[in-house]
């Protein structure tokens, strides 16, 4: 009897000084990217704070946008290192949050979540993104409003190209904010016309879309995969 | 002296969810919240027939390698070039299907709400299980 609780004790004892951890230096992360960064990338770093190695069994993201890598699968005692995690801004706008995963061997801290956030800027906002007449439509003109971002001083905007389908008038209401009209020549035949809009002086636009439709009646075909 | 006991239970049970409600309440979700009247489950969508547009919300990469038949591609990596090629071929009485690749996926919420908020359409509807679920019912029915 004497000699299984010895042997219990050890093992507890052992286990114990053999502990292995992983110390993150942070695990959330809040980046901010300018006009244009086509990536992000934050690093979460870590140090094996503990006696023993530390196996990374896999490193995930939560979104197809983003993609994680470790520096090494093993972390010696007293090693540092760092998953480096990179979010493909695309066009995405305002404030994005992501998360990697990573999961060790290490039971205690089997799996740690890392956060990253991004707050994207955007230059400027187009509301609506798409202005539309039905056939027929008394051809008046509707309004979008066009909003630069807080740290953008913009001072006039611009709207290309020229269409022969659609008047495109374009004024200042405020600071940083503009009014489009826009007025279709006739809504008598299907027209489209995509305008790019952009400050004066830079060449990053948003796009206003413009139609007349004549919509035939919906169907009731079932779609089979 | 059971009521005591019972209340006391309570008052406990109070005192983990208002630390979770101060801990979490700056946390955001990873998934952007959609009613359930914003959802369609595949067969619902299939039914509406040639009365849906479909929206495919993944990565260029993979709607290259297959896509709900008819599907037009929109993601948030190319939002600013692919949202004016679908206006031009949107259809205000047709309803909108969005699908990314999984049931976990964001992708297609995420566009399902830009379409709402930016573009102001309507009648714009997130796909339960998305790409996933969508194979696994054309599978079923191949196989039968």
């Amino acid at each position: 009897m004497k000699t299984q609780v010895l042997a219990f004790t050890l093992s507890i004892l052992l286990c114990a000084s053999a502990r292995s951890e992983l110390k993150w230096e942070q695990t959330q992360l809040e980046l901010h990217p300018a006009v244009g960064d086509k990536v992000a990338v934050g690093h979460f770093k870590y140090k094996n704070t503990g006696t023993a190695p530390v196996k990374i069994k896999s490193v995930h993201s939560s979104c197809g946008c983003t993609t994680a890598q470790t520096q090494k699968d093993q972390v010696a005692p007293g090693e540092s290192g760092e998953i480096t995690a990179t979010f493909n801004i695309g066009d995405r706008t305002g404030t994005q949050v992501k998360s990697v995963t990573v999961e060790t061997d290490n039971p205690a801290q089997a799996s740690t979540v890392l956060v990253l956030k991004a707050v994207i800027p955007q230059m400027l906002e187009v509301q609506p993104a798409l202005v539309y007449w039905q056939g027929g439509e008394a051809p008046k003109s509707k309004t979008v409003s066009v909003t630069a971002g807080k740290d953008f001083p913009v001072k006039q905007i611009k709207v290309t190209p020229v269409s022969t389908d659609f008047q495109v008038k374009v004024s200042k209401v405020g600071d940083g904010e503009f009014k489009v009209e826009v007025q279709p020549r006739d809504t008598a035949h299907q027209m489209v016309a995509t305008f790019a809009i952009q400050p004066d002086d830079s060449p990053k636009a948003v796009y206003l879309s413009a139609r007349v439709i004549n919509s035939p009646p919906p169907t009731t075909t079932a779609v089979k995969p | 002296m059971k009521l005591k006991q019972a209340l006391l239970l309570v008052l406990l049970a109070f005192v983990p969810a208002i630390g979770q409600a101060i801990y979490f309440h700056d946390k955001v979700s990873w998934q952007t919240p959609v009613a359930a009247s914003e959802m369609v489950t595949v067969t619902q969508a299939r039914a509406w027939g040639d009365n849906a547009t479909w929206i495919d919300a993944r990565p260029d990469a993979e709607f290259a390698q297959d896509h709900v038949p008819g599907a037009i591609l929109l993601n948030e990596d190319r939002w600013n070039e692919l949202l004016p090629q679908f206006l031009v071929v949107w259809s205000p009485e047709k309803k909108i299907v969005v699908y990314c690749s999984t049931q976990g996926c964001n992708a297609s919420r995420e566009i399902a709400h830009r379409l709402r908020t930016e573009a102001q359409l309507q009648n714009v509807f997130v796909l339960e299980g998305g790409w996933e679920e969508w194979v696994k019912r054309r599978d079923e029915e191949n196989a039968q």
